[in-house]
């Protein structure tokens, strides 16, 4: 037997399946660190950042503050002390025009009255000084075309009554410059009452401020941005926002978040929101904000989102490569590891689908280590062992049982052998029997011989056991009997002598019973003794059947000193002695039912008028049919003895002979049966008792597969007509569908190649060429063939 | 009937003792089949022990012929007793079969 095993493939393998798991196991575990710590990694960072920009927001508006204090308190300083009439307004300006001179982002100061309020000449009086490349130049301002008067740095501090920053603005005809201008009141007191006389003005360049501004910077494209209170950008270092409304810009098509913080901004509030970018290109930002004090400003910081997680994604990207590789090296080494230690399994299995291929000898690998692969191949190599050991005492076995079964079979044929065959007997005598083995070699016998010309010796015996010993106890009995049985002496006396005989050395204590007969073939008169056996049947012409119910002893070989006596019988003619082995009895079959006494006398009264083959070898038939499928129990044995009518008269009865057969193969056997036992009669050539056998059986067979397309029990008949002596005529009959044979195409059976032949149409061939005539008609609702045979 | 299958260096050989008709012709043809199918390409079947056949047997020994002159096998008969020998002509099988008298000539040519 070729054993096929499949090829392990890496892909069921377990370095595969081992890998798979690592890797699935590292996954997990580097996983949720990396997430962890990506989320606690991106609160830091935004914590972190918050921290960083709104310091800076206040370091920067610190800065400012620094700047923009002295430009408030020395204008405060001077208003106040102009409030003193001893101070004269030269002065005022001498200190005022000094300080311009000397601070950074003040450029210029004005001292302005109100009309006539220097002067009863002067209408407009405004004392103007600036700086221009590090010169002081000095303007008197004021005039139809520059009425001052309407002016905010002006108008604001006389309505609001304090000092204030104006927005920024261009002043065309005053500083020509884009600046803000710090205004402080002058009050003079006027009969009495503390009345407005004019203003004080510091003006401001707002390239200070924006250089400032410029300064700021975070991460990497973060900005500062400062803005007026009405939310002009005062400073930043974006080109695209100088000069716009910071309100407007949050207006245009950004979320609420970003107008919602530009509101708080604006409003003076300090905070830190997230919200839409300011340039045309918007990215997610955060915005730091805080108030410069006291100017109304607003001062924030703008950075993109994405930058404040910069670092991070960098961080992460590298983490990822890391792990990306740390986990192929790991992977590679598992897989590697695990082929290193699946690969003696490997060859142990190479080796072991060798063995399994039936190569014995196949050699297993050697393992050095005590791993549990090497105690696998250790308990392998056992096995093999224990196998090759088996097989070869397996193989001894079979060859020691192959010779006890041939000699068996030698032993079988030499037992066969010993049972007579011949069944060659005067005119009117008709002997048959038959000795079938349930093993190969068996405890049944029959025996028959002459004594004298008129004296037969019949006998029948069974040893109780089976197999060897049965075989060889009945082989010393049937000795003993051709040995005793003389001609003359009671059968009686010859039982008692074979008896003693067999008592004398018989250890095993077997025993046979047996029954022996001497018959007169002159007078049909028969001695016998029946020594434990079955009682024979009688079996008559008309179907009567009774029983020889005589027993004259005990069985052979129980007690030595067993006394036998002897029966007589007259045959009447046409009679048959029938003698059987309880193996026909008690022959059981798949439903462990015997066949039984009953059953054998209604076979045997059923087969009357038949010759001792026939009856013996259809009894032997109806007994196969019992036990199809069922084990033969025990040996079959039966011997048949005719005394015929030696006057007998011939009448038509003997020259005809019907048969009704039922439409089933295995009743072929009966036509077989039924021809044989003619042609005795009829003095049949065998040549043509073949031909009918042959003719019978394809017309026979054609009928009970052709025939009938129902499942029914059918009945064909058949009649064999002995019309001359030299002339059969057989006649079939069947309730089929028509068919004519003779309309049947007769094969042209000498011409054709071989593939042309046909298989079929020959039965048909075979009955229109050996038979000298062919009729066919149809009778009613039956098909009626007669063929006629002459030999 | 009863068969018996005697391997030779050359072929099997497969015996047929008794009687082969419709009642048992199955048996040959599960032998033969099972042969064939079994990859034995060349059979003797010897019939010297053959006492009557009828069409399905030859029915049979025309299809195991069939079978194995398709796969360029040898199938033949021998020692066919004389009444036997006499269907075989009359079925016009002589022609189709190769038939040696004994089996001690057939194994020559085989």
């Amino acid at each position: 037997m070729q054993i096929r095993f499949p090829r392990l493939r890496f892909f069921r393998g377990l370095a595969f399946r081992y890998s798979l798991f690592f890797l699935i196991a590292i996954l997990l575990i580097l996983f949720f660190p990396l997430l962890i710590g990506y989320g606690t990694s991106s609160v830091l960072l935004f914590i972190q950042a918050q921290k960083e920009a709104t310091i800076l927001t206040e370091q920067t508006v610190a800065r400012f503050e620094n700047v923009l204090q002295p430009t408030e308190l020395v204008p405060q300083t001077l208003v106040q002390a102009m409030e003193n009439p001893n101070i004269s307004y030269e002065e005022v300006l001498r200190i005022a025009r000094d300080f311009v001179h000397h601070d950074t982002i003040v450029f210029g100061t004005c001292l302005a009255f109100e009309p006539f309020m220097y002067g009863k000449e002067n209408y407009w009086y405004a004392a103007y000084a600036f700086e221009k490349k590090g010169k002081l130049n000095t303007r008197m301002l004021g005039g139809p075309g520059y009425d001052y008067f309407k002016m905010d740095w002006y108008r604001l501090p006389k309505i609001l009554n304090k000092a204030v920053w104006t927005e920024p603005y261009y002043d065309a005809g005053g500083g020509d410059t884009l600046m803000c201008t710090y205004s402080t009141p002058i009050y003079r007191n006027l009969k009495g009452k503390r009345t407005f006389a004019g203003v004080l003005t510091m003006d401001v360049s707002l390239a200070g401020f924006a250089s400032i501004v410029k300064s700021v910077n975070i991460f990497k494209t973060g900005y500062g941005l400062l803005v007026s209170q009405n939310g002009k950008i005062i400073a930043s270092p974006r080109l695209s926002l100088g000069n716009k409304n910071i309100i407007d810009i949050s207006k245009s098509g950004r979320g609420q978040q970003t107008q919602n913080a530009i509101r708080e901004m604006i409003t003076g509030k300090s905070g830190f929101t997230q919200m839409d970018g300011l340039e045309s290109k918007r990215f997610p930002s955060y915005l730091s904000y805080a108030p410069v004090a006291k100017t109304g400003w607003s001062f924030g910081i703008l950075f993109p989102e994405e930058e404040l997680y910069d670092d991070m994604y960098k961080f992460l990207k590298v983490m990822s490569w890391m792990f990306g590789i740390s986990i192929l090296i790991l992977l590679l080494t598992t897989i590697f590891i695990t082929r290193r230690m699946t690969r003696p399994i490997v060859r142990l299995v190479d080796a072991t689908q060798k063995i399994g291929q039936g190569d014995f000898n196949a050699k297993l690998p050697v393992r050095k280590s005590k791993d549990e692969v090497a105690q696998l191949t250790k308990a392998f190599a056992v096995m093999q062992d224990e196998l090759r050991s088996y097989i070869h005492n397996l193989e001894e076995t079979t060859t020691a049982k192959e010779k006890i079964e041939s000699e068996l079979n030698v032993a079988h044929n030499i037992q066969m052998g010993m049972l007579p065959r011949g069944f060659s007997t005067p005119e009117n005598w008709d002997l048959f029997a038959t000795l079938d083995p349930a093993k190969a070699v068996g405890g049944d016998l029959y025996d028959f011989f002459y004594l004298d010309d008129d004296h037969l010796c019949i006998a029948i015996g069974d040893v109780a056991g089976k197999g060897v010993p049965a075989s060889l106890f009945m082989m010393v009995t049937r000795t003993l009997l051709r040995a005793k049985t003389v001609s003359g002496t009671p059968i009686s006396v010859v039982m008692q002598s074979i008896n003693s005989e067999l008592c004398k050395d018989n250890p095993s204590q077997m025993f046979v019973t047996f029954f022996a007969g001497i018959v007169d073939l002159k007078t049909g008169e028969m001695e016998f003794c029946n020594a434990g056996h079955n009682y024979p049947y009688i079996l008559s012409q008309g179907g009567g059947l009774r029983q020889l119910k005589i027993r004259n002893g005990l069985p052979l070989g129980i007690y030595e000193t067993a006394e036998y006596t002897s029966g007589k019988f007259s045959f009447t003619p046409n009679e048959i002695l029938v003698l059987t082995t309880d193996g026909i009895t008690e022959a059981l079959n798949t439903s462990n039912d015997f066949f039984g006494e009953a059953k054998l006398a209604a076979s045997l009264a059923s087969l009357a008028n038949r010759n001792t083959k026939v009856l013996t070898e259809l009894l032997i038939g109806e007994l196969k049919r019992f036990s199809t499928g069922a084990e033969q129990a025990d040996d079959i044995t039966i011997l048949a003895l005719q005394y015929k009518d030696s006057n007998k008269q011939e009448t038509m009865g003997d020259r005809t002979s019907q048969i009704k057969l039922l439409n089933q193969v295995s009743e072929l056997d009966k036509i077989v049966l039924k021809i044989e036992e003619l042609s005795e009669r009829w003095n049949i050539p065998a040549k043509a008792v073949l031909e009918i056998t042959l003719v019978l059986e394809e017309l026979f067979t054609n009928v009970v597969f052709y025939a009938f397309d129902d499942k029914e029990i059918h009945y064909i008949t058949v009649d064999i007509t002995l019309v001359d002596e030299h002339t059969l005529q057989l006649r079939l009959e069947d309730d089929g569908k028509p068919f004519n044979l003779l309309e049947k195409q007769m094969d042209d059976v000498f011409t054709q190649t071989i593939d042309e032949r046909k298989i079929g149409g020959l039965g048909i061939h075979f009955v229109k060429a050996m038979m000298k005539n062919v009729e066919y008609e149809r009778s009613g609702n039956n098909n009626v063939v007669i063929v006629t045979k002459n030999f | 009937m009863e068969l018996l299958e005697q391997k030779t260096d050359q072929c099997v050989v497969v015996s047929i003792n008794g009687r082969l008709d419709t009642t048992n012709y199955a048996i040959l043809e599960k032998k033969l089949m099972d042969l064939i199918e079994g990859h034995q390409e060349k059979i003797l079947v010897e019939c010297s022990n053959m006492d009557y056949i009828s069409s399905s047997g030859l029915r049979i020994l025309l299809m195991a012929l069939k079978k194995i002159s398709s796969v360029k096998g040898k199938f033949a008969l021998c020692g066919l007793q004389e009444n036997i020998n006499e269907i075989f002509e009359i079925s016009g099988f002589t022609s189709i079969f190769e038939i040696h008298p004994t089996k001690d000539e057939a194994l020559k040519v085989f």
